[in-house]
């Protein structure tokens, strides 16, 4: 027992956390990324790494569903928590680690679940497309396919080709179930339905279409967002897929009716740690987790309002580094190159202009001139990256290079919501 | 020609080799774990990093996905560590071995390559986009660095007139073949950080895809795969240790000590070079690999060639 006990004292010690931000919550978000990695705890990228899944902020109905699947998929010991507030994060994690402690809790939950991906297990897998889920328990019926991709965003495998499949016969029967996404997968409907007849483990084939160079190649349907790390908040970018091309990509905010804008960004300092929360998840995709961890720390100090001067030096210091890298140049040199015409096309602000690393520079840019008060006091309206247009940006650009042009974008907190109602 | 000066010890002491193995995967752990808490810059001092991920992983519970193909998934994520046990089999601590092989370059070679394998079927295996994703950036890498990593290979065995690892270290007991063949000795090293699947290379378990190959991994599963990686690192140091920098060859120290010490010193620069270093996108190196590495290193075998025949 001595023995079990303190394998479990340093396992919990070292967990893995999977974050999930509600979207308007970043500052919450920004604080129990603080606070965990002050315990000495990291990050998890999927869910199947995770121990603790801490729900930042408090949720629109969309997020808290999402949120509820994804805490079927922590294989366990598992503690979920939800941070209300910035300060109440460190209690928060103090909490979860006392759960992931107690050994009768997650006995009694693991005895609750069952062990082979049927029935809740299954809702771990790529393929959960064809469980019915809890809520309406028909495997491979149609409306437990719409169901149950929505919920399974951030994972999805081969089960959206599978939703998509009966996008036609079944989402419209989802749609009146409620509040998950099943039922925006119409979208894909009619170019790949009728899978249901070959069928392995219920998961559909996927569908062929023409490639760009006319061939016929696969087409498989991925999510992407809301829950993917350093992912813009309540971003989901449905696309099609052929090899990892993206061959088209629809974009939809989650909880878009219920964003608030209580947490936006009020002061110049919040403006700029902004700016740096953004430059470290694209530093973070560009592999460099390094740099990634530096531009974070930055983001703290200027949200716990530190000291300017310093702040200021170590962000030049930054700007520097980044410079100075020739790989990093390199690997990011003409990605989602955008000309002065594609950014008046696409109505995008002007300091999106270039490359990737452009962009990367000018955030840092931002966030020191930010820092400074020179910046000109720009209006935030005006600086709004218009998220509809995401989906024609990175059309024909690869997952990777997509991931890291969505993160250049330099999106602010809580995408204006009325950006995508009237689009 | 120089001759081999190793001898073969019994088949039992294959238990002291992955030990070894195990202490060089400990300190290269621990090394990282110094590291990236250094970045965080907060917390602990990530000293029981590797300790506490391995208490964790032990009491995790594993996850299968729907229709997995669970054999050959966990064919692939314990493949990375059965290489390294097999490539170490071969490395000469300094007068023992345990496997006194004729080709023993070629067997570190036939190693290498299953990494294509293993950590492909680790990304198959889980069913799962994110991970598959995983699986075709290894392979973009693999087309990259395989090649040159052959020729690499070929340099010292040419400069020493034999494929015998223990007879190519016996050949650099004047002069270490890092000092006249450095292009073979880095594209060599580029190989290793990219089968542990390392720094530059890791956009197989790229955040961006959810951690890629890993996404769907968990418990044991995950555990016996991120340790082979740094078992890989480690026993990719210890071949270069014989290939390249001079083996047990050193003043004081007895021949095993030297192979250690260099062996570590190796092991600690691969490790702290994921700090320093961005990703590199597969298509990106794909490029590198066939124009700028696979020309060097055969500039560099035909160098060596020219020098191994002049001197006979």
């Amino acid at each position: 027992m001595g023995l079990s006990n303190a394998l479990a004292r340093y396992a919990v010690n070292h967990a893995h956390v999977l974050l999930v931000e509600a979207p308007g919550h970043w500052l919450t978000r920004a604080a129990a990324e603080q606070q965990l990695l002050a315990r000495g705890w990291l990050f998890a990228s999927s869910p199947a790494d995770a121990d603790v899944l801490a729900l930042c902020g408090t949720p629109g109905p969309e997020i808290a569903a999402i949120a509820a699947r994804l805490w079927e998929q922590l294989p366990g010991p598992r503690a979920r928590v939800q941070i209300d507030a910035p300060h109440l994060a460190a209690a928060a994690f103090e909490s979860a680690a006392t759960k992931l402690l107690d050994v009768t809790l997650q006995r009694d939950d693991s005895q609750g679940r069952s062990a082979t991906p049927n029935g809740e297990r299954h809702r771990d897998n790529e393929s959960e497309g064809h469980d019915g889920g809890h809520d309406h328990g028909g495997h491979g019926t149609h409306v437990g396919k719409g169901e149950m991709d929505g919920g399974h965003a951030e994972h999805s495998a081969m089960d959206h080709g599978g939703s998509s499949g009966h996008g036609e016969s079944g989402d419209h029967g989802g749609m009146g179930h409620g509040m998950d996404m099943g039922h925006a997968d119409m979208g894909h409907g009619a170019t790949s339905h009728g899978g249901m007849d070959m069928a392995p483990a219920g998961i559909p084939m996927t569908h062929g279409g023409e490639d760009r160079d006319g061939l016929e190649l696969d087409v498989l349907h991925l999510r992407l967002g809301p829950v993917l790390p350093y992912w813009p908040t309540g971003l989901v970018l449905r696309c099609s897929l052929q090899g990892d091309l993206i061959v088209h990509a629809e974009v939809t905010l989650v909880d878009a009716q219920h964003a608030r804008h209580h947490a936006g960004v009020r002061c110049a300092h919040h403006r700029a740690a902004r700016r740096c929360d953004n430059a470290a998840g694209l530093l973070a995709l560009s592999g460099w987790e390094d740099a990634a961890g530096r531009a974070r720390r930055l983001r703290d100090w200027l949200l716990s309002d530190g000291d300017r001067g310093t702040t200021a030096r170590d962000l030049d210091r930054l700007h520097r580094r980044i410079k100075r890298s020739w790989l990093l140049r390199w690997s990011l040199r003409g990605v989602g190159y955008l000309s002065a015409a594609d950014v008046a096309r696409l109505d995008l602000p002007g300091h999106l202009r270039g490359d990737t690393h452009d962009r990367l520079l000018s955030m840092i840019q931002r966030a020191a001139d930010d820092i400074a008060g020179s910046a000109d006091a720009s209006s935030d309206a005006s600086e709004h990256v218009p998220i509809v247009k995401i989906g024609d940006v990175v059309q024909g650009l690869d997952i990777a290079t997509a991931r890291l042009v969505v993160a250049s974008l330099d999106l602010d907190p809580q995408p204006a919501a009325s950006a995508v109602a009237h689009a | 020609m120089p001759d081999s000066t190793v001898t073969t010890v019994s088949a039992g002491w294959a238990l002291a080799a992955a030990a070894i193995l195990g202490l060089l995967v400990a300190f290269a752990a621990v090394l990282d774990g110094l590291f990236s808490a250094r970045t965080a810059g907060a917390g602990p001092s990530g000293m029981t990093r590797p300790l506490g991920e391995t208490a964790r992983l032990v009491r995790q519970r594993r996850r299968t996905t729907v229709a997995a193909d669970t054999l050959l998934w966990r064919i692939g994520s314990s493949g990375l560590l059965f290489m390294a046990l097999m490539i170490v089999t071969v490395v000469p601590l300094g007068q023992w071995t345990l496997f006194d092989l004729d080709v023993g370059v070629v067997w570190f070679n036939a190693m290498d390559v299953l990494a294509w394998a293993f950590v492909w079927l680790t990304g198959w295996g889980a069913n799962s986009t994110h991970s598959l994703i995983g699986g075709y950036r290894f392979l973009a890498h693999g087309l990259a660095y395989e090649l040159p990593l052959m020729f690499a290979l070929v340099a010292p065995a040419v400069a020493a007139s034999s494929l015998n690892v223990g007879t190519v270290a016996a050949a650099q007991a004047d002069l270490w073949f890092v000092v006249w063949m450095p292009v073979a000795f880095l594209v060599f090293c580029t190989g290793v950080v990219a089968i542990a699947v390392w720094g530059p290379f890791t956009p197989a378990l790229g955040s961006d895809i959810a951690g890629g190959v890993t996404t769907e991994l968990s418990g044991v599963d995950r555990l016996v795969f991120q340790g082979g990686r740094y078992a890989l690192l480690a026993a990719g140091a210890a071949f270069a240790v014989p290939m390249f920098l001079g083996g047990g060859n050193g003043p004081l120290l007895p021949g095993w000590a030297w192979v250690l010490v260099k062996t570590s010193a190796l092991l600690a620069v691969l490790v702290w070079l994921r700090r320093r270093l961005p990703a590199v996108r597969p298509d990106l190196f794909m490029e590198v690999g066939w124009v700028v590495l696979l020309p060097a290193v055969l500039v560099q075998d035909l160098l060596v060639a020219v020098v191994a025949v002049w001197r006979t």
